[in-house]
């Protein structure tokens, strides 16, 4: 559905200097800088599927989103959208896809929401019974009709979005791009707009990529995830595996009746295994101790029986790495 | 076909809401008519002032630079009408990227600017020049016979179209330089220059109005077809139609080219 | 006081500075602005050049070249639009901010507006005004302007700059009663430019219209200085220009206080 080969976007700009005399400065400069935003990326997504786009803020997620919807033109390398080069065939590519950015809206900011689907309807040639059935689904999944006779600038953030999330799929698209949209949003909104996205991939087996900065978009809606990181892929997999691979780390918090003692017990005589194979903490606080450790050296089941042979352990909680915590790990791995 | 229809219902819907909106702010309506009105009439009341001390000027009485200036706010008033939103592209919507939605949509880019926004201040800029040729009329100054009358429709839209494309042109440097609403306003100011007869101005200047940025074509010239029967339309209307048509196949050129480097924002 | 005036001063800066940040249309704006006074020049050339007599509304052609280059000047350095500002500030609502703070707004905004003056006169009025004396000098024939009439002009100037800030802050209370300052503020340009001298001079008025501009603070504006500057007035006439100004810069700022209060005292009430 979507194919990127070797893409890169650079962006030329004339350089600035500080202060006053700076600004003097740049009255008769010519410098210019350069910035890679993008640094050769290939992937292939494909149809139906539901993909996360990740990334630090600046890392190149919105510039990938813009050269694949054909708002800017590759530096480098092509880009095809249901056998398309958007760039190259911006119209008809534009009615292949439905866009929604979450920090800014595609609706006429004035005009009532119904005269904004009315418009759109007209730009995108939606026959009248397709587009009698579109806003029956898109009532039922995004309750539009509460606010549908109000001006966009009227509306709370939450319907703004679901405004313009209907906007982007009242002509059917089979590629949807989503740049941030849950950003802003309340716990209930969010839930809304994610089952929303959900139900219309699984009912039009509509393609989705998603940029975000909530972990748990990412957790709640995608099988896969692409991580951009200061222009370039550094990761392309399933979330599982991404898991798998970066996020080996367990925790196993115990109550206990003497942590401090619990703490100082010769676990890795019990493990047989070495000391750097686990960290061990007390938390006199809540009388509990922590055990963590990669799960691949030592087993879960392993810890708790052992435990539970040398003390009295009242209750136990079992936490596997966030993705959250792997995500930032990984941002900071960069270099 | 097709297509023309589709474009011709979705104007049909922003004019509706234009019509609408007008009625919702009349005060602000007769506001901005109130601005364009005095600004026009202060023109106008300059010429009788200075017509108090001389009888003609170079050549032209007082009725004849009443037409011409009145003659040129037709097309002015027309494109100011119809494409005030170019303004926004040179000023705001590049540089902050929200040219972007234009992008996405499977729309012919210039008209998705242009239909967006109707521009009623405009109406103060119609409502004088009309006025004034309907003076000019009733004081017997100007040729009226058939094929005046159907030139004068040509001249008109002519004129609007270099209008037009001198507004694309400038306001597409955007897509390089991010802002061009400097360079826009400096090259759409040079139109005052065309109120008046150019054979006033030094050379250079008769150069620069006349083949750079031809706003000599919209008033000036044409209008001498209309007051003084020995000039041939050719030489004028026809002049103005032929640049008329290069300013706005070089403009829409350039505006093409300009969102092929778009950048978008947020870099 | 002049720690009084010192909180002020940043305004000033900034403004100054924010205008050499934008390096494109700081050319650009310059360039602009020229186009009116050039279309004066070649208008007023060819209606010397049409007349009879070589006198117009008490002008030599030379003496009009002379005003329509120092009527630029003029204007640069004194037509400041803080009108503008006031608008910005009631649509984005922080009009009432201003209150909390322990500085008179209209200060700071006449604080800006001399940021401005004095960025102007550097870009490009100087430059204007000295190509313009030279111009005066080689190709017209006539004598360098006096000391005498320079000083004159600057402290006539100066009050304009008052008579103009202060009837910009009177026109901007306008911002609270309509959004549409756009309009609003074409109609002032254009009457300004109109009846304050800008267009033409107001000698060349009838008679009873000259009569009624007496009464009205336009001719103050523009006009006032640079006539003091042709040397156009002296003994008592000149001292009634000039205290007629002073005593425009008294009502207007009386004026501006009045209008003030009542919105600050609305805006308090209603909450902005």
């Amino acid at each position: 559905m979507i194919e990127v080969n070797h893409v890169s976007k650079e962006f030329v700009s004339a350089k600035k200097y500080p202060g006053l005399k700076g600004a003097l400065k740049g009255l008769v400069s010519r410098e210019k800088t350069r910035k890679v935003a993008v640094d050769d990326i290939s992937f292939q997504i494909g149809k139906g599927e539901i993909v996360g786009y990740i990334g630090s803020n600046g890392a190149g997620k919105s510039t990938t989103i813009k050269m694949m919807t054909g708002i800017l033109v590759p530096t480098k390398g092509t880009c095809r959208v249901n056998g398309i080069e958007p760039y190259k065939n911006r119209k008809k590519n534009a009615k292949n896809i439905g866009v929604v950015f979450g920090q800014r809206t595609q609706l006429w900011w004035d005009l009532p929401l119904s005269e904004s689907f009315t418009i759109l309807k007209e730009i995108y040639d939606v026959s009248d019974e397709a587009y009698r059935e579109r806003m029956e689904f898109l009532n039922r999944v995004l309750g539009l009709d509460e606010f549908f006779s109000q001006p966009v600038r009227n509306l709370s953030l939450g319907q703004r979005m679901r405004a313009d999330l209907g906007a982007a799929l009242l002509h059917n698209p089979p590629v949807l791009y989503l740049d941030e949209p849950t950003i802003g949003l309340d716990l209930v909104v969010k839930d809304n707009i994610r089952a929303a996205i959900r139900e219309i991939n699984e009912k039009y087996q509509t393609t989705v990529v998603l940029t975000t900065h909530d972990i748990e978009d990412i957790e709640e809606l995608c099988s896969r995830i692409l991580i951009i990181d200061q222009g370039k892929l550094i990761y392309d997999g399933s979330l599982e595996e991404l898991k798998e691979r970066y996020g080996t780390k367990r925790k196993v918090v115990m109550e206990v009746p003497d942590p401090v003692q619990t703490e100082n017990m010769p676990l890795d005589e019990y493990l047989s295994v070495s000391k750097e194979d686990y960290e061990i903490w007390a938390d006199t606080e809540n009388s509990t101790v922590t055990v963590s450790f990669d799960k691949n050296k030592v087993q879960v089941s392993e810890v708790i029986g052992q435990m539970m042979q040398h003390t009295q352990v009242k209750d136990v909680k079992i936490y596997e790495t966030e993705l959250a915590e792997i995500v930032k790990a990984i941002y900071q791995h960069r270099a | 076909m097709k297509t023309l229809k589709r474009y011709a219902r979705l104007y049909k819907v922003f004019v509706a809401q234009f019509f609408k909106s007008l009625v919702q702010s009349k005060a602000d309506f007769l506001i901005g008519l109130m601005g364009f009105f005095f600004t026009q009439i202060t023109g106008i009341a300059f010429l009788y002032l200075v017509f108090e001390q001389i009888p003609v000027l170079a050549d032209w009485s007082l009725e004849q630079l009443i037409f011409i200036y009145g003659f040129a706010q037709i097309p002015r008033g027309i494109d100011h009408l119809f494409t005030d939103n170019i303004w926004l592209v040179a000023w705001r919507l590049v540089v902050n990227g929200k040219f972007d939605r234009y992008m996405l949509r499977p729309m012919n880019l210039f008209l998705q600017v242009i239909f967006e926004k109707l521009q009623p201040d405009a109406l103060g800029e119609l409502l004088v020049g009309t006025i004034l040729i309907v003076m000019s009329l009733n004081r017997g100054i100007l040729i009226v016979d058939a094929p005046h009358i159907l030139m004068f429709v040509v001249s008109v839209l002519a004129g609007t179209v270099i209008y037009t494309s001198i507004k694309l042109l400038f306001a597409s440097f955007a897509f390089w330089i991010k802002i061009s609403g400097p360079v826009l306003y400096t090259a759409y100011q040079l139109a005052d220059f065309a109120k008046y007869p150019s054979e006033i101005y030094a050379k250079g200047m008769r150069f620069i109005i006349t083949w750079i940025i031809p706003f000599a074509f919209v008033a000036y010239l044409p209008a001498s077809y209309f007051l003084k029967p020995e000039v041939g339309a050719f030489a004028t209307v026809g002049t103005e139609c032929l640049i008329a048509a290069v300013f706005f196949i070089i403009a829409y050129g350039v505006f093409t080219l300009g969102t092929r480097v778009y950048e978008s924002a947020g870099n | 006081m002049k720690r009084k005036l010192k909180v002020y001063m940043p305004f000033l800066e900034n403004q100054f500075k924010r205008n050499l940040a934008y390096k494109g249309s700081f050319y650009l704006f310059i360039l602009c602005s020229l186009f009116g006074p050039f279309i004066s020049y070649y208008l007023w050339m060819a209606i010397y050049g049409s007349a009879t007599g070589s006198v117009l509304g008490g002008f030599t052609q030379a003496e009009m070249v002379v005003y329509v280059f120092m009527t630029y000047v003029t204007s640069s350095l004194v037509k400041i639009d803080i009108s503008d500002e006031i608008s910005d500030d009631v649509m984005e609502g922080t009009v009432s901010m201003t209150l909390i703070k322990p500085i008179d707004y209209r200060m700071s905004l006449i604080s800006k507006a001399m940021g401005e003056s004095l960025y102007r006169f550097l870009a490009p009025a100087v430059f204007v005004w000295v190509g313009m004396e030279i111009y005066k000098v080689t190709v017209l024939g006539l004598g360098i302007t006096p000391i005498r009439n320079l000083l004159l002009y600057i402290v006539s100037m100066i009050m304009s700059f008052f008579i103009f800030t202060l009837f910009e802050f009177c026109f901007g209370m306008v911002a609270f009663v309509t959004t549409y300052m756009f309009g609003m503020n074409m109609a002032k340009e254009a009457i300004l430019g109109f009846l304050s001298g800008q267009l033409i001079p107001v000698s060349f008025f009838p008679e009873a219209a000259q009569q009624i501009l007496e009464f009205l603070p336009f001719s103050s504006m523009i006009y006032a200085p640079v006539m003091v500057y042709l040397g156009k007035y002296s003994g008592m006439e000149l001292a009634f220009v000039l205290g007629r100004q002073l005593v425009w810069i008294v009502v207007l700022y009386g004026l501006g206080s009045f209008l003030w209060g009542r919105i600050t005292r609305r805006l308090i009430v209603l909450g902005g």
